[in-house]
This record gives C-alpha cells, structure tokens and sequence, in this order.
C-alpha cells in the first residue's frame, strides 16, 4: 500500500496541464452545447491534438493505438479533464468504457476499426441504455432484436439518452431472449447514427443541453456482425460497461474544483469567516477526498485485472454526495447570485442530476447492501 | 498508487491477525466492559512482536503503524498502542516503550486511558509539553462502565511537565488527528460489521431485517463512511501527518463516527443498549474520541483554513509529488 504517482504518471499529469493551458482558455469550464457543430468540431481538435501526442489512450495495447501504460493513466485523465468541463465533449466515454468494452468483448475486425478511430480522438458515441419503461430496473428493458437471416431487426425506443446530436455510433441494449428473460437475455449492438430505421428526438433539459434524447427504432436492419459480445449475454458487457462509467468521469475531483472556487469567492466576500461556513467548507472537502481514494481504489482494481465490484458503487454514491453537498454550499455563500448561469455559482441542477445518471443512488446502494456488504436480497 | 498491502506489508498484518485472535475478540473485549481496566497482556505481544517501533522500521512506517492500529481498534483492544506507536515518535523523534496518553492544556478534561498512562504529551498551543506519570497523578472519570477507561489528571501534576520546544505541538496535534481518525476508522469496521451480521440474523416479520431496502440503504451510506475514514486515515499517516490531510482525515472520521454511532444502535434495537451485547464497546468509544482536540467542527475548520489558504489546493490533492 502506498500513495505516490509514479515520476512518470506526474510526468504525463504535466504534460496534460500544459496541453489544456494550451489549447482552452483560462478559467474555462465547458462548451457551449447548443451550438452542436462548433462543440463537436472543438472537441474533436482538442482529443485529435491528444491522440496525436499519444495521450489519449495511453493504457491500451499498442496493437489499437496505445502505450500499453497502467490504468493509472485514465485516473489522470479524469483528474484533469472532468472537473474543468470535459474539453473531450463526450469522448471521455469511449475511452473510460466503450473502448475497453470493445477491447473484452469485440470481434477483432470491431477492435480494429472502432479502437483505431477512438484512439485517433474523433469519433463519438452515445448508449442506448434506459427505456421508458426500464429505468433504475434496466434488466426489464422491451426493445426488441429479431434475427432475420444475417440481420437482427430492431424496434423499440430508448431514453434519457445524453451526447446524442454529436455521437457517430450508438451502443444499444436490445431484447434478443423471451420477454421474461430479464437479464439473461439482452444483446448490445453497435449502431451507427442516421441508419435506416434509427430516429431521434430532442429533450429540452435543464441539465445541460446534450443531456436527454429519445431514441427510436422501427424496424432497423442491423447486420449480426455489429453485435458486440455473444447474444443474450450482453448483461456481462452492460456490468463491466457500467462499473468502468461510474468512475470515469472524475466527479469527485469536479466538486473538489466547484469548492475551491466557492471558498475563494467566501474568503474574498468575508463569508469563510463565519465558522458555521467554515467548517461546512471542511467538510465537504473531506468528502471529496474520500470519494477521491474510494474512486482510485477502483482504478486500482483495474490494474490489477478485477473483474467489477462494487467499490464503483462506493465511488459513485459518495461523488454524487459530494456534488450535491458543493452546490449547496456554494448558494449558501452566493445567495441567490448562485442561481445566475453567467456567474461564479454552482450550477444546482446539473450537479443534482448526476446523482440520476449512471444508475440512481438508490441503485448504488442496492449493490452496496447486497455486493460490498452481504446482505440479503429484498425478494 | 496501490491499495493492497505490499509483500513487506502483508506478513506484518498476517501476523497481527494471529496476535489478535489471541489477544482480543468478543469475549474479551467483554470481559474489559465488565471489569474496567488497561489489557497489559495484549500491549506486551504487541511489544514482543515488535510493533512498538514499527513507526520507524520502514520508509512506509508511518503507514504501516496505522495500518496495525486500525486493526487493533476494530478488534476493541483496549491499550494506548497507537498513541505510543503512532503519535509519540512523532513528536519525540524517538521510540519509547512506554503507554502514552494525549491531553490539551490545561488538561483539566478526561483524558482516554489517562490512569495507565506512563507519558502524558500535552498539547499547548505550539508546544508540545511531556510529562511522566504514575497512577496517583489521576482521578478516574465515572463512565458508566463504557468506552475507554476515563481519568482526570490531579491539578497539580501539570507543573512538573516539560516543553519540547516550539513547533513540538503542531507534530502532536497533526500526529494525535492521524490517531483519532485511524481509531475511528477501526471501531467504525468493527460496529458495522457487528450490525451487518446481526440485521443478516435477525427475523423479523417472517424475514431478515437486513432484507428490508429501508435497512440496506441506511447500511449502505454507513459502508460508504467506514470506507471513506479508513482510506484518509491511511493516506494521511502515509504522508507523515501532513497537517491539511492530518486535519481531514480527522474531520471525516468524527463527522461519520457520529453518524456511525447513532445508527447501529437504531438497527440494532433494544439489545444494542445492554451491557451483554457488545455493540456498545465500538460505539461508546467513536462518541469519545468524537469530542476530543475540537471535535469535528474544529477539525473541519482546520480542514478548510490549511486547505483553501494554500495557493495550489487541488494540484496538492491529486498530484502530492509534483
């Protein structure tokens, strides 16, 4: 047990800060989502400019355009890139978890036409996860794939989709099993946008503008060579898929920034005096530490070959804690200057939502209770 | 970055495992409930088996002393182990084989084990003062026969102790936060796991009350917190009691303690306040060392004064070696 960065994991942190300094304005903390080719075109520059310097993908095999470094390497990443605003637009997924879920489970004709193109930085993806139907419960999802000949057809509709206006593929659990099959019998395929058959329909969300879509396929042709993984076992790639999404982003590391630039605004408006504000200040940010170690832990698991456990769980629960804990702070120390999106304020909503994406923090303590701790299942 | 124990690590807590078994356990740790009192017998194997100086036998020492002592906790051993092992080199820059007990000026509060203490360190602004003492130098404290052994020191004894210099009571705050947050940590495993097994047991309305999703969840957030105090404990004795990380640990730890205490006692019902049932050997000593040296308020205060008034906080938290 130790707790240093290798000389040359900070070597590479470096390297990182000064390409963002680069390449991003001072202070900046996000795209401008609504204005969708001007995002994707800047985010593809700033994950091109990476890969081009080999940073992008740096613990994958050489065989698909990485460095074959430890996972230590996606940890920095996140560390950096996640709480300024993902200068990477939605490419931070390929890499955290579409990418290895290909690299596990893919052909390798899939390996070396989609790995090669993540790891050149411009392409993007979105998942095509949730249903109206099957949210927090996605193993009752309804979407059905038929085979017919070479092809499976497809229709159905999914939700709550996020970074879909952008995204050149789409990585969609579908029902292959009987109906009951729950998750005995789900398939993942990959599905470029715009094919026959696959529609798609803006949500206004107040959780940014790439946030929510609904996706909806009738009768799509897709040719059985784009299914990922064996059929009526993509529940085992939607495991891996998730638990690797949970610590992807580093979200403890954006509250840790959100907190930061919130104390520098109460010390600078004299409110960090009040030692009610004070100590809330230290505890959130011991928070965010906790969810730091409880984050790397899994990352450490990681390089070490584990299969997923639930420490991601821990991971996500506490981030999401943390964020929400950061927000209110932050209005506590605005008042409601908080609320004005073109100020220093935390944005409430978004950080409220994330407890929301990428399972529920009711679901990550279902797998705590029942995965970390043991207990009894409630049925 | 590893978060498994290293080949020079791993047989140190392998071997503390065996001690343990022998040395604590339920049935002991119950037998000192009983009968208050200071377990010589588990401080002397601990000293056998070298751990006294196991501060100093590595380059990860500081680590690898907290490490020991979370499991001492866990186990409910009752011995000032961490403050002698732990804090004490710290300050002193010296092993000494002796039970050390930790006070503030002007030490007029109980102090933890202070009856067996053979060397008080007072904590006085930014001195640390030393003090030997004999059992006569102490009142013992009614604690209702729960938690450490409680003890007043006798007004007078305070003039015999000696500076050990300025600068001397920031290592013993920082080192003496580290302990508390380790200790927490430890005790804090040690009632959650005696909660998981007993709502695992225990039936009720045809069914295991840990079955209940109103029950799983609460234990859930309590997995999180124990998780969460055991990893800043860690990583703050790693890094030598820095005086940031000392402080957050230390904020993390007590702010769960409280929580820690207040739920187990709700998820386990009646019997979780009878003296027969042990869960009270853990929770009655997270609520102790919740009020030592500031509690959690002052160590969050702490917390975010040596964070936020530092000019690069968050390249500090991610990337200590840069």
């Amino acid at each position: 047990m130790e707790f240093d960065w290798t000389p040359e994991d900070v070597a590479y942190r470096r390297d990182l800060q000064a390409y963002i300094r680069k390449m991003m304005p001072a202070g900046w903390r996000g795209y401008d989502q609504t204005d969708r080719p001007t995002y994707k075109a800047a985010a593809k520059a700033f994950a091109g400019g990476m890969a081009e310097q080999g940073w992008l993908t740096q613990n994958w095999p050489k065989a698909y355009g990485g460095a074959e470094c430890s996972a230590w390497r996606q940890a920095i990443l996140g560390e950096e890139l996640t709480p300024i605003g993902e200068p990477r637009g939605s490419q931070y997924m390929n890499v955290n978890w579409i990418g290895p879920a290909i690299m596990r489970f893919g052909t390798e004709e899939q390996k070396l036409y989609h790995l090669r193109r993540i790891a050149a930085g411009d392409v993007f993806w979105c998942q095509g996860f949730s249903e109206p139907e099957a949210g927090s419960d996605l193993a009752s999802l309804r979407t059905r794939a038929v085979r017919d000949g070479d092809d499976y057809v497809v229709s159905g509709s999914k939700i709550w989709t996020s970074h879909v206006g952008i995204a050149d593929f789409c990585i969609l659990l579908v029902r292959t099993g009987e109906a009951e099959s729950r998750a005995r019998g789900i398939t993942v395929l990959i599905v470029p946008m715009g094919h026959p058959g696959f529609t798609t329909r803006h949500i206004a969300s107040l959780a940014g503008d790439e946030s929510h879509y609904e996706l909806f396929f009738d009768d799509m042709r897709i040719p059985m060579s784009w299914r990922l993984g064996e059929e009526n076992l993509g529940w085992e790639v939607v495991r891996w898929a998730l638990a690797y999404e949970r610590v992807g982003s580093t979200q403890y590391q954006r509250a840790a920034l959100q907190l930061a630039e919130a104390a520098q605004i109460a010390i600078a408006n004299g409110r960090f005096e009040d030692p009610e504000i004070q100590s809330r200040f230290g505890e959130a940010w011991a928070a965010c530490q906790a969810a730091r170690l409880l984050t790397l832990k899994v990352y450490d698991l990681r390089e070490q070959g584990s299969p997923p456990t639930a420490d991601s769980n821990l991971s996500r629960l506490i981030s999401t804690d943390c964020l929400k804990m950061v927000a209110q702070l932050s209005a506590d120390v605005l008042g409601l200057e908080a609320l004005d999106r073109k100020g220093p304020g935390v944005d409430p909503i978004r950080n409220a939502s994330m407890a929301v994406a990428s399972g529920t923090a009711e679901i990550q303590l279902d797998r705590i209770a029942i995965d970390f701790l043991g207990l009894p299942r409630s049925k | 970055m590893q978060f498994t124990l290293n080949e020079h690590q791993a047989p140190i807590i392998g071997s503390l495992e065996t001690l343990l078994q022998r040395h604590a356990g339920r049935e002991r740790v119950l037998q000192f409930a009983r009968t208050p009192g200071y377990d010589h017998e588990l401080d002397a194997a601990l000293g056998a088996a070298g751990f006294m100086a196991i501060s100093q036998a590595s380059e990860t020492g500081g680590l690898d002393a907290a490490l020991v002592a979370f499991e001492v906790a866990r186990c409910a051993g009752v011995t000032s182990f961490t403050a002698s092992a732990l804090v004490a080199p710290m300050v002193l820059g010296e092993v000494r084989d002796v039970r050390v007990a930790l006070a503030q000026a002007p030490a007029d509060q109980p102090v933890r084990l202070g009856g067996y203490a053979e060397l008080l360190l007072v904590l006085k602004g930014d001195e640390a003062l030393a003090l030997d003492t004999a059992p006569d130098d102490w009142t013992a404290v009614d604690t209702n026969r729960a938690g450490f052994p409680l003890a007043r020191l006798r007004g007078e004894a305070l003039a015999r102790a000696r500076s050990l210099g300025p600068g001397s009571g920031g290592r013993l705050r920082d080192g003496w936060r580290v302990e508390i947050a380790v200790q927490c940590a430890g005790l804090m495993k040690g009632a959650l796991d005696l909660t998981v097994g007993f709502v695992r047991d225990r039936r009720q309305f045809g069914r295991p009350i840990g079955s209940f999703q109103a029950v799983q969840h609460r234990l859930g957030r309590l997995a999180v917190l124990a998780e969460g105090a055991r990893w800043l404990a860690l990583e703050a004795a790693y890094r030598d009691a820095r005086p940031d990380l000392a402080a957050t640990a230390a904020a993390f730890a007590t702010g769960a303690a409280d929580t820690m205490f207040r739920e187990c006692h709700q998820l386990h019902g009646a019997i979780g306040f009878t003296r027969e049932f042990p869960l009270h050997i853990w929770t009655i000593r997270l609520l102790q060392l919740q009020q030592e040296l500031g509690g959690a308020a002052g160590h969050r205060r702490d917390a975010a004064r040596l964070t936020f008034t530092q000019p690069d906080v968050l390249a500090l938290s991610v990337a200590p070696a840069v």
